[in-house]
């Protein structure tokens, strides 16, 4: 690792470990919220930005990371914090199972056919007494946890997810199966001709994602101690995520964190600082999608990379330095 | 008897899934873009008949579709001339898609500062109330000229696709837009009078939807599905599965309903899962 990438782990360690001292639990659940989406955005991105699988259905996962979460804590007496990788598994094991199927479809389809998967999840739970049916349930193993820290704790948990996401992208992507991926991504025919196993690669990404958005929905729930259908499978997560995915800079590490700052900058600037109150930031945040879409279609990052050559995440590899010489010695 | 009347009523509640489609079906089957904003311009339509009724209380809602569709058409028109063929240029399937998800953004968020969250029908009157019976079978009159409008829509664009000047051109343009231009084709202007259409098509069916049911700004979301799962199953592209597909799953809702009143809609989906898992293609859809 390069100095300045250790430079910045430890200021971001720092800055982590400083906010509660400094914020008070308004603001760290704000933290909590801003982190959280953006581990979710990485996620979404890993899938579509990288494998080319644009998913209008991830919103089953945060819901169902978030139920498990609950009632098993409940049931169990398990200590929340200790459940949310379980959530996050049960999530993988979840997309593991269902991508033979999805994955027959392509395109458009596997993107309107994961969303009805989703519709289908959320119609289930919401029949389903145990689950408190259309009217959600309470974190009623709230009573395990140390009510003086459990927001500080949470912020924490989130920090970490965040950290996880765009630490284990990044490490993904100078691997050997994320370089696999990025082929798929540039040119799938290509790709599958140099003997890149293509289902395999969507697999990983997907499963992977699943996890992640399974972690962190189940994270996010938590801190707000109570979850309904209508909340957990709500197709706005989906929304939210590919604003920042698309605003950012698809298939960018970098863009998913600029997308994020764009989007809660705008939310909390229409409605908390201007006062304008409703719906007005999201017809911004729209105007600024086709905006982006019509200026720069790869994204403010994409703009910025290929404008200026920066580069946040490297993740270009060196190639093997040409037998030219001494090749036939 | 009573689940024969269901399954009739599925069919004619099938015709307007079908026109929920239709739009969404052409935009895609000629220049391949996948219109996330299809939705709101349901909602949009359905609010604009409202309004016009409204403004004219004597006349029947009904015939406030034809100025409804044409201003559709023009606003289709524009939308592709000003920002969707730009997007289209880029030769990456993913930035209309984008683009048109912003601009159904918008729409809906817009719309919820206008009218507001309340749910809101447009009346029909007697009409909408009105019942024949046939062959024993209680039919509501509404519903059968729904269907008989759809139907129309549908073999109306056949008819303009397969049988006309301007049909030609747009199935060349589908294949080959490079070529096309050796004709002197413009396929960025084909392409507008495409989207008109598609929009005109998506504004009777938003008409329909505000005579059927009770409507908000919201509402756009859960019809893009349907019109998704319509055009889907019954293969991107091909006008007759989509009406197909949309009564397979008007039917499979209704009769839904009956088994278990408060989950019509999950039958539908379950019905295009495994329909999209055994024939990956959709119903009209040739194997791979």
């Amino acid at each position: 690792m390069k100095p300045l990438g250790i430079a910045a782990l430890l200021g971001y360690a720092l800055l982590v470990a400083a906010a509660p001292t400094q914020l008070d639990a308004g603001w760290l659940r704000l933290g909590s919220e801003i982190l959280l989406m953006l581990a979710m955005a990485q996620m979404w991105n890993l899938l579509a930005g990288y494998t080319g699988l644009v998913s209008f259905g991830h919103q089953a996962f945060i819901g169902v990371g978030a139920y498990l979460l609950f009632y098993v804590s409940d049931r169990f007496e398990i200590h929340p914090f200790l459940l949310a990788p379980a959530a996050g598994a049960a999530c993988a094991v979840l997309a593991a199972l269902i991508a033979p199927l999805l994955f027959r479809l392509r395109d458009a389809y596997f993107s309107v056919g994961i969303w009805v998967f989703a519709e289908i999840v959320y119609v289930l739970v919401s029949k389903t007494r145990e689950l408190g049916a259309t009217s959600g349930v309470a974190l009623k193993s709230v009573r395990l946890v140390d009510t003086e820290t459990f927001v500080r704790d949470t912020f924490w948990i989130s920090t970490l997810i965040a950290l996880l996401a765009v630490g284990g992208v990044h490490a993904l992507m100078r691997s050997r199966l994320g370089l696999g991926q990025m082929a798929v991504r540039d040119n799938e025919l290509a790709a599958t001709s140099i003997g890149i196993d293509v289902w395999r690669n969507r697999f990983a990404a997907f499963v992977i994602s699943a996890f992640g958005c399974g972690l962190a929905g189940a994270t996010h729930f938590m801190g707000t101690m109570y979850v309904s259908p209508e909340a957990g499978f709500d197709v706005n997560w989906v929304v939210a995520m590919m604003f920042i995915v698309i605003i950012g800079g698809i298939g960018t590490i970098e863009g998913p964190i600029l997308g994020t700052a764009l989007y809660f900058a705008l939310r909390e600037g229409f409605t908390a600082w201007a006062g304008v109150s409703g719906s007005w930031y999201l017809v911004a945040m729209g105007l600024v999608a086709i905006v982006v879409m019509l200026v720069a279609p790869r994204g403010l990052w994409g703009w910025v990379h290929e404008n200026r050559g920066w580069q946040g995440f490297p993740v270009r590899r060196v190639p093997p330095a040409p037998a030219t010489e001494g090749a036939d010695a | 008897m009573d689940w024969i009347e269901t399954i009739v009523n599925g069919l004619l509640l099938g015709g307007l899934y079908g026109l929920f489609g239709l739009g969404l079906a052409l935009v895609f089957g000629v220049m391949r873009v996948v219109n996330l904003a299809h939705g709101e311009f349901i909602v949009l339509a359905a609010y604009a008949g409202t309004m016009l009724a409204a403004m004219a209380p004597g006349v029947p809602p009904l015939l406030w579709v034809l100025p409804v569709a044409v201003a559709a058409f023009g606003v289709g028109y524009a939308l592709q001339a000003l920002l969707v063929n730009r997007a289209v240029r880029t030769g990456d399937p993913l930035t209309p898609l984008l683009l048109t998800f912003g601009l159904a953004v918008v729409l809906r968020n817009l719309m919820v500062e206008t009218f507001g969250t309340d749910p809101r029908a447009l009346d029909g009157g007697q009409f909408t109330r009105a019942g024949i019976d046939l062959f024993g079978l209680r039919i509501g009159l509404f519903p059968l000229t729904a269907l008989a409008i759809a139907a129309v829509m549908f073999f109306a664009l056949q008819w303009l696709l397969t049988r006309t000047e301007w049909g030609r051109i747009v199935r060349a343009t589908s294949d080959n837009f490079r070529i096309v231009r050796l004709m002197g084709v413009e396929p960025n202007r084909v392409y507008n009078t495409v989207m008109g259409l598609a929009l005109a098509f998506t504004a009777v069916a938003g008409m329909l939807l505000a005579l059927r049911t009770s409507f908000t700004p919201y509402s756009g979301v859960e019809r893009l599905l349907i019109a998704f799962e319509v055009v889907i199953l019954g293969g991107l592209g091909s006008f007759w599965g989509a009406f197909a597909g949309g009564m397979a799953l008007g039917v499979a809702q209704l009769l839904g309903q009956k088994i278990d009143s408060n989950a019509g809609s999950l039958y539908a989906h379950l019905l295009f899962f495994v329909v999209l898992i055994l024939r990956p293609t959709g119903l009209a859809g040739r194997g791979r």
